[in-house]
């Protein structure tokens, strides 16, 4: 059986465990045997973003400790994705790693999915670094509707949702701003499903805080147990 | 002296608060920005190959921008070859002092302006206020930006966020009441606009690009008013931005056929003029005398390095229309006259980044604005590197590189890692208590730390 490295990230470990879970159980069901190399952390974007590449290189210093290059990296996060894939082998003067985010490898693979969204009107919300820096758009679109779901489009889906690391803290009024608009949007719609776990923490939270109702889920769930938790 | 780019850490988020909580001010920006965005998407789409035009954009503008001397020397050769002054400014103060210097000897006491950027930088409408030379702006963006006393909020749209009853309202103040409707508004500015362009002792324009081959000028506009600035005045004043020169006539072909459809959408703008050099003797229009002061003012400082991409800039303003941040916090939030993701680049360069240490982290680094840019800037990248010098440069704030050391000694080891995490679901609900928590608490619940996904 092909073997896969899962890479949770941080946030995946540390807030949004239930996702990584799901995405290592979606990562089976698609035929894949998935190690989970133990000593992983982070990938340092969150300093590397705010321009401390110092501590950014010590954080980074861990995966290249981590992971190895004998099978491909699956990420569920399309923001750590693209860190790996275009900042962290020079940052850390490493070569490049094979590293896919997860709707995009499930979708090269054909991955065989269970209707567990049938019926269901589901909205899709495009990370920034996913949608314009890896080019994905389309695959995490496919998985849902294979997964039975009917698309509802976002107006302006190319408008980031707020999060932006320590944006959202630097500037949070605008960053809420923002996602007040991003789930407004995507109020036609029984869920808000997003593959980045930072999006979903800043949108989930807003939810919670202004008890819109509105659940947002990540991809990896809504893929693997439809969107009743 | 502190730059009047400069920006003092705190004024972008106090200034964003504002803007959110006006929402007429939202609105007219949520309008007017999709609607040049969309203009520009449609635009592009008609293009046979919009990435091959972008590339020779990009290429066109960066042999200018790596060869700026040598091009400055052509240009000042060509154009006073065609019988125009040239004059080499290396600071605002320097080109405002050569302008009115030109007015005093001209004895002017009125000047039509045509829109220009570079005039707002270097404050040239204050230099001359001093003189007791009165300009006047003749773009009605711009007009109604200078009756309001404000500065221009969108290289492209400066009165974007006003509505016609604002302007009506800006009009009244000096003559008879207006009907707050856009056709009514545009006719009485240009029976008062008539009179400017009739009488002006000097015309003053910007340069949307400057040919060095040639020596040309070449202005761009909607409203024709350049046009009537550079005919009709006995002296005309160009003042060109010095990384606005291009190597080649044809170069033109290029660059104009991604301006306007950038800017606003259209193919070309309704006005696209060339001047080379004053009036010739057979010629029935034009001025006297011509003069070109090109602009250093901080543009050489970006001259090396990966910066220097930023002196590629076309000011079309497609990156503003784009950004979400702008979108929001609208133009006023940001230093005055250079907004959006553009402006957030170019004022930290121009200035120091001291003097605008917010505006590297005025945005959310989304990667719109590079996706937008019709010469291939790549904007949000050169906001990471200006991210990265607040930090090297010892900009940024002492307790926040303690925090990223802290952050990044406990998570350089996986079992640190582990007791750091363990530490936090402790201590977490005192998280909304202070510092970025409490940031993050004031609109969004505060993520519950879970059994994290390596111990299930």
């Amino acid at each position: 059986m092909p073997s896969v490295q899962l890479f949770a990230t941080c946030l995946g470990d540390l807030v949004v465990p239930e996702a990584v879970v799901d995405a290592a159980r979606l990562l089976r069901e698609a035929g894949f045997e998935v190690e989970f190399p133990r000593a992983q952390v982070c990938c340092g974007q969150p300093a590397f973003n705010a321009g401390h590449h110092a501590a950014a290189r010590r954080v980074a210093g861990t995966f290249v400790r981590a992971f190895h290059r004998r099978s491909p990296l699956v990420c569920p996060s399309g923001s750590c994705a693209t860190m790996v894939d275009r900042y962290l082998p020079d940052l850390v003067s490493a070569d490049g790693y094979d590293i896919w985010e997860l709707s995009a490898f499930l979708d090269h693979h054909d991955a065989n999915l269970q209707p567990c969204n049938a019926g269901r009107q589901l909205a899709y919300h495009d990370s920034c670094h996913m949608l314009r820096e890896l080019r994905i758009a389309d695959a995490p679109r496919r998985l849902l509707k294979r997964s039975g779901a009917e698309l509802v489009a976002l107006p302006r889906p190319d408008l980031c949702c707020g999060f932006g690391g320590t944006f959202s803290v630097r500037q949070p009024e605008l960053s809420v701003a923002m996602a007040d608009d991003k789930l407004g949007g995507a109020r036609a719609a029984d869920a808000l499903v997003t593959a980045d776990p930072g999006c979903l923490m800043h949108l989930a939270g807003r939810v919670e805080r202004t008890g819109g109702g509105m659940p947002v889920l990540h991809l990896a769930t809504a893929l693997a147990r439809g969107i009743e938790p | 002296m502190k730059p009047f780019l400069a920006q003092p850490p705190s004024r972008f988020r106090t200034r964003a608060k504002a803007a959110l909580a006006n929402s007429q001010m939202q609105a007219a920006t949520d309008a007017a920005t999709f609607r040049l965005h969309q203009g520009r998407l449609d635009a592009w789409d008609a293009l046979q190959d919009v990435e091959a035009l972008r590339e020779r954009a990009h290429a066109i503008r960066m042999e200018t921008v790596d060869n700026l001397d040598a091009q400055v020397a052509q240009f000042a050769a060509a154009a006073e070859a065609a019988g125009a002054n040239v004059h080499l400014a290396g600071t605002a103060d320097d080109a405002c002092t050569y302008v009115a210097d030109v007015c005093r000897r001209r004895g002017a006491k009125l000047v039509a302006k045509a829109k220009s950027m570079l005039s707002e930088e270097i404050r040239l409408n204050d230099a001359l206020a001093a003189i007791g030379v009165d300009a006047v702006e003749t773009d009605l963006g711009e007009y109604v930006a200078q009756l309001a006393g404000e500065h221009p909020v969108h290289i492209l749209a400066p009165a974007l966020e006003k509505t016609a009853a604002d302007i009506a309202e800006l009009f009244a103040r000096d003559g008879d009441p207006v009907e707050p409707e856009l056709e009514a508004l545009a006719g009485v500015a240009r029976r008062r606009l008539r009179g400017v362009f009739e009488n002006a002792d000097v015309g003053i324009t910007g340069a949307n690009f400057a040919v060095a081959e040639t020596g040309s000028i070449c202005l761009v506009t909607n409203e024709g008013n350049a046009g009537l600035v550079t005919a009709l005045p006995p002296v005309h004043i160009a003042l060109v931005g010095m990384e606005r020169l291009v190597p080649r006539l044809a170069d033109l072909a290029v660059l104009l056929q991604l301006l306007a459809r950038s800017a606003t959408g259209q193919p070309l703008s309704s006005y696209t003029r060339l001047l080379t050099g004053p009036r010739r003797e057979e010629e029935s229009d034009g001025p006297e005398e011509l003069h070109v002061v090109i602009v250093d003012n901080g543009r050489t400082n970006l001259g090396h390095g990966k910066y220097r991409e930023m002196l590629a800039c076309i000011r079309c303003g497609a990156c503003l229309n784009v950004c979400p941040v702008y979108r929001k916090a609208g133009g006023g939030s940001y230093s005055p006259v250079y907004s959006g993701p553009m402006g957030a680049v170019l004022v930290p360069l121009l200035v120091g980044l001291d003097k605008a240490p917010s505006l590297p982290h005025a945005s959310s680094l989304c990667g719109a604005c590079t996706a937008a840019c019709p010469v291939k800037i790549p904007l949000h990248e050169l906001l990471l590197d200006l991210r990265r010098d607040l930090v090297g440069d010892g900009v940024a704030s002492r307790k926040e590189r303690i925090a990223f050391q802290l952050w990044s000694l406990a998570w350089s080891r996986p079992r640190l890692y582990r007791l750091s995490t363990t530490a936090a679901r402790a201590l977490q609900p005192l998280a909304s208590l202070a510092g970025p928590g409490r940031r993050w608490a004031a609109g969004r619940r505060i993520p519950r730390l879970q059994k994290r996904y390596r111990d299930r």
